[in-house]
């Protein structure tokens, strides 16, 4: 074949290994991360690193950089003495570039999570994956997404599930979805949308019974001492009874109720002054303690927590500023009238009072049937004081069988497919370790009078080859083992005062290579800038 | 609450036999300032926490005619039940703030009595989410202020060290000054009982661990910040003004002992590298700087780099004797990922000196520059002067280099990672960069003398971008942030001035690069 460009080898060897080409590509690299770190303080650090610092363009620049350090040391062969510090100095840069590229495609970086006491051998990474879980079977099917920072389209089938399109950073925003089962007419699936106020606050407050709907919205929720609570529309007519005992037995599938009063069952108390009282039930005879649960117990005193007939004591809830929301009836106790009131409260309509410091609450929205749903939208994140504040979900939207479904990070999804239970989610790659670790102990040290951490410590157990070793992990005392280094990097504590530690978990081959050249780099610099008495030009 | 009563009543009766002096200070007197005190983490004389509190509160540490000690302690009487007067003003700077508190034009002080009617006022506005982020941040500091407030007056704020089941505990006042004890003391010395039972826990504590934290009472006191400025001052006019250059050796050469003193002393206090704060590094980088340009003067036989380090080092001083707001002397525990004496002093240390080396080349670029635009400068001294440069540059970039490195192994020993691209991390390679660029285009026909002058003195921009950007600015989004901080209001300014000189100082017609061959 004919070469239809004649390509002059030299001159390009000349213009790479040139110190004008050497300036524009540092000041290209400079300038790239000027821009990442600006991106990153408003961004945050993940999207710095999907639009600058982890891109091929980004690549290319430090490949650009590596060319234009070898070509310029090849220019100047055959060794002269007063260039030998140059030569170290680009020779340790090579060796820099080398290492590096050996910890990207070869490294492990990631995090192993230590609750107490529970062995683990997972270690996340940082890629996003989408996990296709059949418990049944016992299969696991990931695959991997896009490594972008905004959204892309896949496109791609797995077992009739087709995942359309995958948001890297997305916001929910609020709308009502049509239920993915049917429930039969009487069961109480409802969902309401409150404006509350009061002198210091005001909140919007979505209170749902639907079981379709994500964990973000629940049946209840706290404001500072005060509590909202959302029940069946029906309880609402056993709240105006205001039967003596206080007692109301209900039933959680079709949403109906019932006083003790109201069908003559007798309240009794133990000789320990319990109350109890039993309720026939299709036959049988169930007991419940109002005052202590919900549910029911049987003949054993076991507790039945699956059981649908449930009980309620109104007077657990006469002490603490609690209201009750029925949709489009509410309910408190009065501590003035001794009682407890039932209002009503119009969708759209005119504020109702609470006893509150001054409280009152709307009805804005209402739907019998539809799932509140947080549709993901993309969005680019915003961080502020090092946390991101928006766009902290990672959706991915599929298409099952001519309907739309999402999965994110926050709310997996949960599908019967052809017979055949699936749960998708959107997850981070992980690593199985070749031996476990399990957390003992965690010790945080404080700063003498104060709050301020003073050190982070973690007690390991590690069991590997059928042995067990005691390790204890602190900053900058990490473990090592087969290759793998645990680092003590972040602890959390769960809301019965347990912490659990984070450890960095990291294998770097590159690591000897990377630390040879920065020495040849620093001590070729101090040859050739600070020791050459000779007046210097390299290209003269 | 009967104990607190009756002590009450044993200071008014202590007062009324004694009302020949300083009637109002009751048992306050400036010998409690060698105190011991926990506050922050730390052990400290009290006259260093009393004076830290009244600079936090009012901005300044003595009030009218007393001293912090004793202010501090009147106000903590309160606590004891004793209602003392007194004047305690809060500054009120932003203008919404004034206008919230009903200050009229002007008038920037309120006094914290007043405040404390409307602590949950300010406490709603510092929360409001929908104003001006700097609005709400001057409320939080107003609130925060106003609570510390409280907790002094309280009786809360000043703890004393006590032995309690035979090990050393830190109580606050109102715990620890009990009626027992003022009583039993009376027995000794009736005229003033208060006092020794006081200066007891000095004792209790002093035995057990002995007096090392009263070195930070003469630090404190030395107030060495200002006598180097003085002295540096001294040392660049005298150099600069009368010409004189062996009385600016000897100012210098005093100027950098009084400054490894202050630095010494920060040591010896904190038990660490000297380098874990802006202040600190600040300072630094002054006297690191200094100390390389009388070096590098004496072995290159060169005046011109004792200017250079007295120029950049007067700078960095009046930074840490008048830029309060931005750097502050507190000395207070690390974040446990510094805690590792070696890599801090390795790492941190080498970051800064490079910082020195680079400032002194900005220093002089910036001299050539304007004294060029004057007239002032030969092409022959231009030269000799883009060789000082080129020697600073080829120092701190080297030392840059090497810190850098220095931190990338700390960052893998402690975090297991190279390299991570944050921003810290990110803006020092930046830096490095910049001049690697300078030093790699003074080979070519692109940065000649002249030029050279106008790049050195822009990069420098970079470090200070590096340095303090990354804290002030990039540290939690410039949202949050905006140009409101002292921090990114000096560095804005920094910016501006320096591109005001380059601008001005532009050779537009590059003369000088066609005759004169970079002589490196």
């Amino acid at each position: 074949m004919k070469k239809l460009v004649n390509i002059d080898w030299n001159k390009v060897e000349r213009t790479i290994g040139g110190l004008k080409f050497a300036v524009i590509i540092i000041l290209c690299f400079t300038v790239a991360m000027i821009i990442g770190t600006f991106l990153e303080s408003y961004y945050g650090t993940d999207f710095a690193n999907r639009t600058v610092y982890k891109t091929f363009i980004f690549m290319l620049i430090q490949f650009g950089m590596l060319m234009s350090i070898i070509f310029a040391a090849f220019l100047r062969l055959p060794p002269k003495k007063r260039l030998y510090g140059f030569y170290t100095i680009h020779a340790g840069l090579i060796i820099i570039g080398v290492g590096s590229m050996i910890t990207y495609i070869a490294g492990v970086d990631g995090v192993i999570s230590l609750a107490p006491n529970e062995p683990n051998r997972q270690v996340i990474l940082s890629k996003d994956v989408l996990k296709f879980t059949y418990p049944e079977e016992g299969k696991q099917v990931t695959t991997e997404l896009p490594y972008s920072a905004f959204s892309k389209e896949i496109n791609q089938e797995y077992e009739g599930i087709n995942v359309v399109e995958y948001i890297p950073f997305a916001e929910g925003k609020f709308v009502w979805a049509e239920p993915i089962n049917s429930y039969p007419e009487y069961a109480p699936i409802h969902s309401s949308k409150y404006f509350f106020k009061n002198p210091f606050a005001s909140e919007e407050i979505l209170l749902t019974l639907h079981p379709e709907s994500s964990s973000e919205f629940l049946s209840s929720q706290t404001m500072g001492p005060l509590t909202f609570n959302y029940m069946p529309k029906n309880l609402a007519e056993c709240f105006a009874l205001n039967n003596p005992s206080g007692i109301i037995i209900w039933n959680s599938e079709r949403g109906d109720c019932f006083t003790p009063e109201e069908r003559n069952l007798p309240v009794k108390s133990t000789t320990a002054n319990n109350r109890f009282v039993v309720v026939p039930v299709n036959g049988k005879l169930i007991t419940f303690f109002p005052d202590f649960s919900p549910f029911p117990v049987d003949t054993q005193f076991q507790v039945d927590q699956k059981s649908t007939i449930r009980s309620f004591s109104k007077k657990l809830f006469e002490e603490k500023p609690a209201l009750f929301l029925f949709g489009d009836r509410l309910s408190y106790y009065s501590k003035d009238s001794k009682k407890w009131i039932v209002e009503n409260i119009e969708l759209k309509g005119k504020p109702v009072s609470l006893p509150w410091m001054g409280a009152e609450i709307n009805l804005l929205d209402h739907q019998e049937r539809f799932v509140p749903f947080k549709l993901p939208v993309a969005v680019v994140p915003i961080q502020k004081n090092g946390v991101v504040i928006k766009g902290d979900i990672r959706a991915v939207r599929m298409n099952i069988l001519g309907r739309e479904y999402w999965a994110t990070n926050y709310s997996p999804l949960s599908l019967i497919i052809g017979g055949q239970k699936v749960i998708i989610e959107v997850t981070k790659e992980s690593l199985t370790l070749p031996f476990e670790l399990a957390l003992t102990q965690f010790k945080m040290d404080k700063d003498p009078g104060t709050n301020n951490p003073a050190s982070y410590e973690s007690f390991l157990k590690l069991f590997s080859d059928g042995k067990m070793t005691n390790h204890h992990v602190f900053m900058n005392n990490p473990l090592k083992h087969q290759g793998f280094t645990f680092y003590q990097a972040s602890y959390s504590q769960d809301s019965g005062g347990n912490y659990s530690s984070t450890l960095a978990v990291n294998v770097d081959q590159g690591r000897f290579l990377k630390y040879l050249g920065s020495l040849m780099l620093v001590l070729g610099g101090i040859w050739h800038y600070n020791l050459n008495k000779r007046k210097k030009g390299a290209q003269a | 609450m009967k104990a607190l009563i009756i002590s009450l009543l044993v200071i008014l009766s202590f007062n009324f036999t004694n009302t020949a002096s300083s009637a109002e200070t009751f048992f306050c007197k400036d010998e409690l300032e060698t105190l011991p005190t926990q506050q922050g983490g730390r052990i400290k004389p009290l006259y260093v926490h009393a004076t830290e509190v009244m600079k936090t509160l009012t901005g300044k540490g003595k009030q009218d005619d007393v001293s912090a000690t004793v202010a501090f302690c009147m106000l903590s009487l309160n606590g004891m039940g004793l209602p003392t007067e007194n004047k305690l003003m809060a500054r009120i700077d932003h203008v919404d703030a004034m206008k919230f508190l009903g200050l009229p034009e002007g008038e920037h002080s309120i006094a914290y009595e007043a405040l404390l009617t409307r602590e949950d006022d300010i406490r709603n506005e510092a929360r409001r989410t929908d104003t001006a982020e700097s609005y709400k941040k001057s409320m939080e500091r107003l609130f925060n202020n106003v609570f510390l407030y409280k907790e002094v007056k309280a009786g809360n704020n000043w703890h004393l060290a006590e032995v309690q089941d035979n090990s050393l505990t830190w109580v606050p006042l109102i715990t620890y000054l009990t009626e027992e004890k003022v009583i039993a003391q009376k027995q000794l010395t009736p005229v003033d009982p208060f006092l020794p039972v006081l200066m007891r826990s000095k004792a209790v504590y002093d035995q057990a661990f002995g007096t090392r934290y009263m070195v930070e009472l003469y630090y404190a006191k030395a107030g060495l910040p200002t006598v180097a400025m003085l002295l540096s001052i001294l040392a660049l006019a005298s150099m600069v003004l009368f010409k004189n250059f062996n009385i600016a050796l000897g100012f210098s050469g005093l100027s950098i002992v009084v400054q490894i003193a202050l630095i010494t002393l920060r040591v010896i206090i904190s038990g660490r590298a000297p380098i874990t704060n802006m202040y600190e590094t600040v300072l630094f980088s002054g006297s690191g700087a200094l100390l390389l340009g009388l070096i590098l003067g004496h072995f290159k036989n060169e005046k011109i780099y004792v200017y250079m380090g007295l120029c950049y080092n007067v700078c960095t001083l009046m930074m840490i004797n008048f830029a309060n707001g931005m750097l502050t002397a507190t000395i207070s525990p690390l974040v446990p990922v510094l805690r590792d004496n070696f890599w801090l002093s390795t790492h941190v240390t080498t970051i800064i000196l490079s910082y020195g080396a680079l400032a002194l080349s900005w220093i002089l670029a910036n001299t050539v520059l304007i004294k060029r635009k004057l007239g002032k400068m030969t092409r022959k001294e231009e030269a000799t002067h883009a060789d000082i440069i080129y020697t600073t540059l080829k120092w701190g970039t080297t030392m840059l280099a090497a810190g850098i490195i220095l931190g990338g192994v700390w960052a893998d020993y402690s975090w297991g990672r190279f390299w991570g691209w944050d921003p810290k991390e990110t803006w020092s390679l930046i830096v490095l960069c910049f001049y690697t660029a300078i030093l790699h285009g003074r080979y070519t026909s692109w940065i000649k003398n002249d030029r050279f002058m106008t790049v050195t003195a822009a990069a420098f921009m970079s470090v200070m971008m590096a340095w303090f950007g990354v804290n002030y600015i990039l540290a939690s989004g410039l949202h949050s942030y905006g140009f409101s901080e002292g921090g990114a209001v000096f560095l804005g300014s920094f910016f501006l001035a320096q591109i005001i000189v380059l601008v001005i100082t532009l050779n537009p017609k590059d003369k000088a690069s066609e005759e004169l061959t970079p002589a490196v």
